[in-house]
């Protein structure tokens, strides 16, 4: 067991956390999955609307890397297909046949003693899209041999998912999949966990455990990376999703294909709750549990989240929904506001703010201005990279600096601290996306 | 204060796009926001957002400088007082001193605002609040019977070439405030040179500054001594850190100063390790220029130009004696111009040390340093971050083997 303490960051103190236990809710009838939740591919649709799908039956393709395909997270009909300008497809919607998935045949045919065998077998039910790689997080090539597979059971963002709780009953899936995860990798399979939790992992040798402490981004993939095993140019690390570690282990182990998922929902202007639901809900199910009408519901966490409608559905890599208020309020002189309750700052600039629990709005608190360096981003930025010199290079579209500053080993979710914080109103995440893209584009 | 709501969405459909006083939008963008929070919202992630922004983040920067306006203004009036050989009381001292003060933070404002309102408009970049500190330290700088003329062209030049000829905050090389100090002290040395006391009182009313004390001494000793022989200031140590001497409206009092930096740390605004190490810089090169003169003097070593009564000047005095402490609270922290990266910072503030006292002490045409030792330093804080960069592309391409 490795410890790897994360002292810069911070855990946002936002309301409406979840308690441990589950609300009974209806099963869903309608899931989706987006070929927007996924960067860098150009999807070939293999489905129309009204066409007939099992679970795990190929949807589409994508035409770059025609080998991944992605897998349909219901059984049923495609009931409508959404699509956005230049015909980009923003949705394929699925209703779900309760009855077709419950008599849906096992494969019994599983062989995972080698790594191809197991490369074969993920091809066979179309599971490649639960595997993401860094750098430029998106769904991996399978003929790569990744240098290292991380995990990461600690997620430390804002009203993250507790997968203390929310895999709890799945301790058998979570070794088998862990088990075949480590057969894809000559190098180290690195599961990072959060104190005592999962504490069972640490009878498995193949597993490296890595306990991590501190504040938020300690429980990211990449901040995880860059302590343990730093990524280097033209190296590869792939990554599942700690949430998805059942849905491969119940296929590994038994031949199961079973996209449920345990979300949560969260935030200041919802009642928090867990519930059991899958891959791709829709919110609509759970509009009782909103507090007030003007609201913005994330897909995702309230740092790196999408917003979607409130018949939007569950991002394919998300595992929780964050509801926060939409204000349009225009407080009279408020950047002279002394402090309390209705502020919330990193910095020391109000009298008693940050004591409790506080309700975030969808306000910027404040207008975009020319970047200050009052070493704000620093302060929540726990990788040994200088961001700001790193922003600035990508600014300049200097690829070759953005490669010796370490862009590869930064991702959005790494640097979302830093746009919260950042008085000046940037938006890290975009400049590390665009340098990225720079990058991906290039080659 | 919904007519006063009234008014600027009135007024805001005048500057949108399109129209033809769309050009004043920046302007109508910065009023506004100043009387309303602004309502803009998140667009994606982080959809939600820390409640600091520049606004605040320079207000809080010049509430720091308040304290040594009040001061300031109270040293004026004392010290002419003190001058004129009457009785005015804290108060009466307080009030005579603003009827110098104000006018003078009036002419800066007006030459600021206009300055930077007109590049906003102009460059079509938004009005940054930035400009607020640069026009609130410039009148600290200044000698109280400054010709308000020159500290408008002085606010001007300062803006222009320091800040907007670069594309403006966050782009600028040379602190804006320094720029117009160093300019008002070049274009108009009779005034603001340093050597001559800056008091008001009565025509033809002289002295010498703390500085020029042990610069130009009569008869070589130890500053210490020099300060203590000088009947008509009290340049004692506990003196000069109250402040009750003449100097810069702001720069006297350390202990408003120190409680400045206080504030501005604990909100994590200016940069502890620059003020830090440009004291261990002041400290380091004192104390050898101490040790150098006492190998001259007392016999050791013999060389042209010695003794030199600069050089006795302890590490304690040359923090407390002329603008040192403000400019390094104040000045050197500014955080575009100065190091970007924390081992850069403690670098920059060192060095930012280590000229001021060689500037003072070596150099016997400008008794006061530390606004050249900055602008320096400005200049060469891009080369320190870079080489602190290089070591960690170096680190990044030794990893990857």
């Amino acid at each position: 067991m490795q410890k790897i303490a994360i002292k810069k960051g911070h855990n946002i103190n936002i309301s409406g956390l979840a308690s441990r236990e589950f609300s009974n809710t209806s099963t869903q009838k309608l899931v989706s999955i987006s070929p927007q939740d996924f960067n860098y591919i150009k999807p070939k649709l293999l489905v129309k609307e009204g066409d007939q799908v099992s679970l795990g039956d190929a949807l589409f393709f994508d035409k770059i890397n025609p080998e991944v395909k992605w897998p349909s997270i219901a059984s049923g009909t495609i009931s409508k297909i959404v699509y956005g300008e230049r015909r980009a497809v923003l949705d394929i919607i699925i209703e779900v046949d309760a009855e077709k998935e419950k008599n849906i045949e096992l494969d019994k045919q599983i062989n995972l003693s080698s790594k191809d065998n197991v490369k074969e077998f993920i091809q066979k039910h179309n599971f490649w899209p639960f595997f993401t790689q860094r750098p430029f997080n998106k769904v991996v090539n399978p003929s790569d041999s990744p240098k290292c597979i991380v995990v990461s059971l600690a997620d430390s963002s804002p009203l993250a998912n507790d997968l203390s709780f929310s895999l709890a009953e799945n301790k058998e899936f979570i070794i088998s999949a862990l088990s075949n995860l480590k057969k894809l990798t000559d190098g180290h399979l690195y599961v990072a966990v959060r104190g005592d939790n999962f504490s069972f992992l640490s009878d498995y040798d193949f597993i490296n455990l890595i306990q991590v402490e501190g504040p938020h981004p300690s429980g990211n993939v990449g901040v995880i990376l860059n302590r343990v095993n730093p990524l280097n140019q033209n190296e590869v690390v792939w990554t599942v999703q700690g949430s998805h570690l059942p849905v491969l282990g119940k296929l590994f182990s038994k031949g199961v294909i079973d996209f449920s998922l345990n979300i949560c929902i969260g935030g200041p202007a919802v009642k928090p709750s867990y519930i059991k639901s899958r891959i791709g809900a829709r919110f609509d199910l759970y509009k009782d549990s909103l507090l007030m009408e003007n609201v913005r519901i994330i897909s995702g966490n309230v740092l790196t989240g999408k917003q979607v409608d409130i018949d939007g559905f569950l991002g394919f890599y998300h595992s929780s929904f964050s509801v926060i208020e939409e204000s349009f309020e225009r407080p009279f002189v408020g950047w002279l506001h002394p402090g309390g309750k209705s502020k919330y700052s990193v910095f020391n600039a109000y009298l008693g703010s940050n004591k409790k629990s506080f309700d975030f709005t969808t306000l910027q608190n404040g207008s975009n201005r020319a970047f200050v360096p009052i070493d704000a981003w620093e302060k929540v930025f726990p990788m040994d990279i200088y961001i700001n010199a790193l922003a600035r290079s990508i600014e300049a579209n200097d690829i070759d600096e953005m490669e010796q500053l370490g862009i590869y080993e930064c991702d959005e979710e790494d640097v979302a601290l830093c746009s919260f914080v950042c008085p000046s109103k940037s938006d890290v995440g975009a400049i590390i996306r665009k340098g990225l893209d720079t990058i991906y584009f290039d080659k | 204060m919904n007519f006063l709501r009234k008014i600027f969405e009135e007024t805001g459909k005048l500057v949108e796009k399109g129209k033809p006083l769309s050009w004043a939008y920046p302007v109508w963008e910065a009023a506004d926001t100043i009387f309303f929070s602004t309502n803009k919202q998140t667009s994606k992630g982080p959809h939600i957002r820390d409640n600091m922004d520049i606004k605040r983040t320079m207000f809080f920067v010049v509430i720091a400088l308040i304290p040594c306006y009040i001061f300031g203004a109270y040293n004026i009036g004392y010290l002419n007082a003190l001058a004129m050989e009457i009785e005015r009381g804290i108060v009466g001292n307080t009030i005579f001193g603003f009827t110098y003060v104000i006018p003078i933070l009036i002419a800066t404002f007006v030459a600021g605002a206009i300055c930077e309102l007109t590049f906003a408009i102009i460059r079509k970049h938004e009005v940054n609040e930035g400009f607020l500190v640069s026009c609130a330290l410039i009148p600290l700088t200044m000698p109280p019977d400054v010709p308000l003329w020159q500290v408008f062209i002085g606010t001007s030049f300062g803006i222009i070439i320091g800040k907007e000829i670069f594309g403006g905050v966050g782009t600028n090389i040379f602190n804006p405030a320094l720029t117009s100090r160093a300019f008002m002290y070049f274009a108009f040395p009779t005034k603001i040179s340093g050597d001559k006391v800056w008091a008001v009182g009565p025509d033809g009313y002289s002295g010498a500054t703390a500085l020029a004390i042990p610069a130009n001494p009569v008869e070589y000793d130890t500053a210490s001594n020099l300060f203590a022989a000088n009947t008509q200031f009290d340049y004692s140590t506990v003196n000069m850190f109250w402040g009750l001497i003449p100097g810069s409206i702001g720069e006297t009092n350390k202990l408003l100063i120190l409680l400045g930096a206080l504030f501005l740390i604990y909100c994590g605004i200016a940069s502890w390790r620059i003020m830090v190490s440009s004291v261990l810089g002041l400290v380091f090169t004192s104390l050898l220029f101490n040790l150098l003169n006492y190998l001259t003097v007392d016999g050791i070593l013999q060389a042209g130009g010695f003794p030199n009564a600069m050089l006795t000047i302890t590490p304690l005095q040359h923090i407390l004696v002329g603008s040192f402490f403000f400019g390094t609270v104040f000045m050197a922290t500014e955080p575009v111009t100065s190091s970007h990266t924390n081992t850069g910072r403690w670098i920059y503030g060192f060095l930012i040390g280590v000229l001021t006292v060689i500037i003072r002490s070596i150099n016997p045409a400008y008794p006061e340093g530390v606004f050249l030792a900055i602008l320096i330093m400005n200049m060469f804080a891009p080369l320190i971050d870079y080489y602190v960069v290089q070591a960690n592309i170096k680190m990044r391409l030794a990893r990857n083997v």
